[in-house]
């Protein structure tokens, strides 16, 4: 236990001095803060741009454009942001050798995963509550409202997959070695969940749909209900990452 | 006490045999040199006390605890020290010595002591600066006061000196002499000169076999050469004399360099005078006679030949 203590804070100590937290922090402060803007500044955008002979008519933005720019920009360029932040996270210290000393130390090795985990999840969670209080007040401020169908239970879910992103992020780079096999490892994770979200049958299971049906929610054509599967396998495949994770990392070599 | 027990230890990496039948035994306030050359093995025994690599066969005791691969217990009575530590760049020595002490359960209290003592120890008292800057010397500083910081019981030094320049060799030796006068230490290296300077037993182990293993003046008494070098004046009648000595029995061998002439025979001691009674008929014109002392550099190339 004071293994994980100590090493949770220099997990902490380490995002702070490398600007890792700043960088998450803020790009996602960013999204939360633009996407309502955006969602509101679209006609005029287009009725800025000089179209000749084609009339377009843009509908009126409302609260639902405002969230469903916020997902869409969260569960893209969102998700790539964490991934590019903690992929590193297990595997930069495996291939520079220093968890050696901690080790030697008597830190234990499950104290290293798991308090990896913990700090990621934390900034991960902090980064992303702050997005949304932040696109929750601009909404509010643009639109008058801010509330949408099904909203809470849709942030959940995105937070959840990241939750489950970071889990992959930790077996990875138990499982590969070297600095970049983690972030590959994790990116052909996502690219074969991508793919089979083509396969309706599966498709409710899988937990991309968590990132990329936010606005069906949003918009009342999907319900908790067709979501729940997919929260419950997500979760499920959380903890069992971590459990790989852990039980490889014990015979990881150093 | 034994601090440390290696039993009939084996490991291979695949098809590659790299110890083989290891065992020795590293007693309380002994200072253990193990020597070999790249590749003889030293990293990975040392690994393997550690539980950082599983044995392929063999038992190894730490302070009668037995070591398992992949679990720290046993780690908390050993200082460990890489032959190149790596630390976390954005900490301050101190930052780093308050995280190893609390990994290894020690009280706040005690740590600020031993931080402060140790970083006098190793002259690193006033620098507040980050490690990323640190130059390679005060690395491995750093890492001996961070072996030492839970005062183990046994310290692990994976070649300490072989990176550094002559005043940072230097300067280690002396830190680790004075450590091992409260710890058991093994330090593995293959360079000869730092071991007879601060060891007082001596392991070698060539090709995974620990080929020889004993206290440091009986190693180097039992290995004495017999081997008398004779300088003259001028290089005249150097061959001449070679040639004479030659023709006594005792005598096994001459070289002639220069000016002066080796001579290997069996019993310095019984024979000598008959070499001395020689030089004086010849009135040979003796600059120096030395009966040569060996060194730890001959008896390493004895056993590993």
């Amino acid at each position: 236990m004071n293994g994980w203590i100590a090493f949770t804070k220099k997990e902490f100590m380490e995002q702070l001095r490398s600007y890792k937290a700043l960088t998450l922090i803020a790009v996602l402060f960013l999204f939360g803060m633009a996407s309502p803007l955006l969602a509101k500044m679209m006609p005029v955008i287009f009725s800025q741009m000089p179209v000749q002979g084609i009339s377009i008519t843009i509908p009126k933005p409302t609260i639902l454009d405002a969230w469903v720019q916020f997902f869409k920009n969260m569960s893209q360029m969102g998700i790539i942001v964490v991934l590019l932040v903690f992929s590193g996270t297990l595997s930069r210290e495996v291939t520079k050798g220093t968890l050696v000393l901690p080790i030697s130390k008597g830190l234990s090795r499950n104290a290293v995963i798991l308090s990896k985990y913990f700090a990621s999840i934390i900034s991960w969670t902090f980064s992303y509550a702050l997005a949304g209080v932040t696109a929750c007040g601009y909404t509010f401020y643009l639109f008058g409202r801010f509330s949408a169908p099904h909203l809470f239970f849709s942030l959940f879910c995105l937070w959840l997959f990241g939750a489950f992103l970071l889990a992959v992020i930790m077996l990875a780079g138990t499982v590969v070695s070297g600095n970049y096999g983690g972030l590959l490892l994790t990116a052909v994770v996502l690219a074969v969940m991508l793919a089979v979200n083509v396969f309706p049958r599966i498709n409710k299971w899988n937990p991309v749909t968590l990132a990329s049906d936010n606005s069906s929610l949003l918009l009342n054509a999907k319900t908790v209900g067709d979501l729940s599967a997919a929260v419950w396998t997500t979760f499920s495949l959380t903890v069992l990452c971590l459990i790989l994770s852990l039980i490889l990392f014990r015979k990881k070599k150093l | 006490m034994e601090i440390l027990k290696l039993d009939h230890i084996q490991k291979s990496f695949g098809k590659l045999s790299v110890i083989q039948d290891l065992s020795l035994t590293v007693s309380e306030h002994s200072l253990f040199g193990l020597i070999g050359k790249n590749g003889a093995g030293k990293t990975t025994a040392m690994k393997m006390v550690l539980g950082f690599l599983q044995p392929s066969r063999g038992e190894i005791r730490v302070c009668g605890e037995k070591v398992t691969y992949g679990k720290t217990q046993t780690n908390r009575s050993i200082g460990y020290l890489p032959d190149v530590p790596e630390f976390y760049g954005y900490m301050t020595p101190k930052e780093y010595l308050k995280l190893c002490g609390r990994i290894a359960g020690q009280k706040p209290e005690q740590i600020r002591k031993r931080t402060e003592e140790l970083l006098t120890l190793v002259g690193l008292a006033n620098v507040n600066r980050k490690i990323h800057g640190f130059s390679r010397g005060m690395k491995q500083r750093l890492g001996i006061a961070q072996a030492l910081l839970s005062e183990p019981k046994l310290l692990i030094c994976d070649e300490p000196t072989s990176a550094l320049d002559p005043i940072g060799r230097k300067e280690i030796l002396d830190i680790l002499s004075l450590a091992g006068q409260q710890t058991a230490i093994v330090f593995s290296t293959h360079i000869l000169s730092d071991v007879e300077r601060i060891c007082n037993q001596i392991g070698i182990l060539d090709q995974g076999r620990l080929v020889l293993q004993g206290d440091i003046s009986d190693i180097k008494s039992t290995y004495r050469p017999d081997t008398v070098r004779i300088e003259l004046a001028g290089p005249s009648g150097v061959s001449v004399l070679a040639e004479k000595l030659q023709d006594f029995p005792f005598v096994s061998a001459t070289e002639v360099k220069e000016n002066a002439v080796t001579v290997r025979l069996a019993g310095v001691e019984k024979h000598g005078h008959k070499i001395l009674e020689l030089l004086v008929r010849e009135q040979s014109p003796v600059l120096k006679y030395e009966v040569q002392e060996s060194s730890l550099e001959d008896v390493f190339l004895e056993v590993v030949k």
